[in-house]
């Protein structure tokens, strides 16, 4: 009842803009209930303030054999070095807190690029019938088709060849993006297909509105509910992509990332374990919580399951 | 399913043709260390002068041809190295699919029938840690438990070099097998078990199941022949789209266990830039998925009677 009261007392004005934020404020309200979800949330937001302020921290510079110098190299965890240290002295918690910047780095802008190819490529493909449609079309197809795990280490290697090095962790962040947005425009084109068919659609037409009205007042926030479910999880696959692409070897050199550590550690893992185990533990943890977020949202935004 | 298959060829051509032509990438990656019999090899292999266009369609003859050039680094043909990669890459990847269905379809169901229990809580966290673990490093950590600690089970390949593991050749490639199959079949039970947890759910709570209920048959029956046949039919969608990225052999588990198949010996050929076997791998990999999604249409039609009509 305190609630009714404080919004009967609130201005006009304010209770106005309350009212067209109601789908968004429904969502909040049954995504914060979601116990799961709401923990997928609270390690993604740890994780990203450890990043930001971590590396304050961080008792070594990334990429450090500082303890190399101090007869410290291969440590096994201890309170100076917490994670322990690998076979060339770096120790294994600084890296992991710099490897946490660059992880996070990489999973959020690849996750950004793939999502505007993917609304920009979507919407024409969803848009457009006749020939443009089915060319796009056959485009998301093919991505479905190629190995695009493969190519992506393909094209990692190709262009450090080809290219100087000087791109760092951000060549991975583009050939991840590129890549990673058949999914959603593939999602997206369905959405389209399915909204545009729909009665409030064809009303609004009917009243003589716009193709750019229609398309920002109901295609958008339409389309928008799978496209924030899939970019959380395509956050989670960036991440573990990355792992992978440093763990053959193909990424860039002399970048503190958690897959640098894990392939460093792989080779010497009979004698010093703790070097792959703690940076493993931490990318489980991150895509976890990545992996929840995304299954709390999609349930939340799920209009068909209205309680 | 024709367009589909000249987007792949060029594209892969494209890759090759990166710094020009194959031959300058080659190049680039030995520093100047490329045998002259290799390099004149090379030229003729690739018509080296010719254009792009025409070089093309020489690429997709051969092609059609099976003729996938000389690899690199073990100067032997392409199409003929393949072969084996494919079986032993098949061979994991299919026993752990069946393995995962066999114990997935079960539990889903259990899970599905008592949503919201103890139980159900403790499958479905299980399966969340399992698709959000990197596959190799699971593989690693039971490589170190296993093999270098406990020292029961072998740590890398297929088979054995020298003398076989619990003394016979098939027990051998078994005690092989047994580690990375149980990571992947980890894996992959942690989506079907997601998926069609998720799918049983919604079509439990559809009328034609409450009807079958009412009119007496048993559950057991209502969800085996009904619930399961609806709810599974997207689960096989998946597994047919999956089927790429299962035959690209999960690069980094295969090169954890250095189990000799598709995706370990692609990351070492592209670590070596051995563009012939990179390409050849990608195009047959690229095919494969082709006729295996005409095959996931084919079992989709015969699950769904709905798709045969139409």
């Amino acid at each position: 009842m305190s609630q009714l009261t404080e919004e009967q007392t609130a201005p006009p004005k304010r209770v106005h803009r309350q009212r067209s934020a109601t789908q968004w404020a429904v969502a909040w309200r049954r995504f914060k209930r979601n116990k799961s979800g709401v923990a997928g949330l609270a390690i993604v937001i740890a994780f990203v303030v450890f990043a930001i302020f971590g590396p304050l921290f961080a008792p070594y510079p990334p990429r450090s054999t500082e303890s190399l110098l101090q007869g410290q190299a291969g440590q096994p965890p201890s309170w100076k070095h917490p994670f322990g240290t690998e076979i060339n002295g770096i120790d294994v918690f600084s890296d992991s807190i710099w490897g946490a910047r660059n992880d996070l780095w990489i999973g959020v802008a690849a996750t950004a690029i793939a999502t505007l190819i993917g609304l920009a490529v979507g919407a024409l493909a969803g848009y457009s019938r006749g020939v443009i449609g089915g060319i796009l079309l056959g485009i998301i197809q093919f991505f479905f088709v190629i190995p695009t795990l493969l190519l992506i280490l393909l094209f990692s290697r190709v262009f450090q060849v080809l290219v100087y090095q000087g791109f760092g962790v951000n060549l991975i962040v583009l050939i991840l993006g590129l890549f990673g947005w058949p999914g959603i425009s593939f999602v997206i084109r369905g959405e389209i297909f399915r909204v545009r068919e729909l009665e409030f659609i064809q009303a609004e037409k009917a009243l003589g509105a716009g193709n750019l009205r229609i398309l920002f007042r109901h295609i958008v926030p339409n389309v928008l509910t799978p496209v924030i479910v899939l970019a959380s999880l395509l956050v989670a696959g960036n991440i573990l992509t990355e792992v992978v692409l440093f763990f053959l070897g193909f990424g860039p050199a002399n970048v503190a990332t958690w897959g640098e550590l894990i392939e460093e550690g792989v080779q010497y893992v009979s004698v010093y374990p703790w070097v792959a185990l703690f940076p493993g533990l931490l990318v489980v943890t991150l895509v976890l919580g990545f992996n929840l977020l995304g299954d709390g949202l999609a349930d939340a935004l799920n209009p068909r399951l209205r309680e | 399913m024709i367009p589909v298959f000249i987007g792949v060829t060029l594209f892969t051509f494209l890759i090759g043709n990166a710094a020009g032509n194959p031959i300058n990438l080659i190049r680039l990656a030995f520093k100047g260390t490329l045998p002259q019999n290799v390099y004149l090899q090379l030229v003729a292999y690739y018509h080296i002068g010719e254009n792009p266009l025409i070089r093309y369609l020489y690429y997709l003859w051969d092609l059609i041809h099976f003729d996938l050039g000389l690899s690199i680094t073990s100067q032997r043909p392409v199409a003929s190295e393949i072969g084996p990669w494919v079986w032993t890459t098949l061979y994991l990847q299919l026993s752990a699919l069946a393995l995962a269905l066999l114990i997935g379809i079960p539990i889903a169901i259990y899970s599905a029938r008592h949503q919201h229990s103890k139980s159900d809580t403790t499958i479905t966290g299980i399966a969340i840690f399992g698709y959000s673990t990197p596959t190799f490093w699971l593989g690693i950590i039971f490589i170190y438990i296993f093999s270098f600690y406990l020292r029961v089970l072998p740590s890398s390949g297929a088979v054995s070099a020298i003398t076989p593991w619990w003394g016979n050749w098939t027990l051998d490639r078994i005690a092989h097998l047994i580690l990375p199959m149980t990571v992947l079949t980890y894996v992959q039970l942690a989506t079907i078990i997601r998926l069609l947890r998720g799918n049983l759910l919604e079509v439990l709570k559809q009328d034609y199941i409450l009807a079958a209920m009412a009119s007496g048959l048993k559950e057991r029956a209502v969800i085996y022949g009904h619930a399961l046949r609806n709810a599974i039919t997207p689960i096989i969608t998946i597994i047919g789209l999956s089927l790429g990225a299962s035959l690209a052999g999960a690069p980094g588990l295969e090169t954890a266990f250095s189990w000799p198949g598709l995706g370990y010996e692609f990351t070492q050929a592209a670590l070596a830039l051995d563009i012939p076997t990179v390409l050849g791998i990608t195009v047959i990999i690229s095919v494969m998925v082709l006729v295996a999604n005409l095959a996931t249409d084919l079992v989709y039609g015969f699950l769904d009677p709905r798709v045969r009509v139409s």
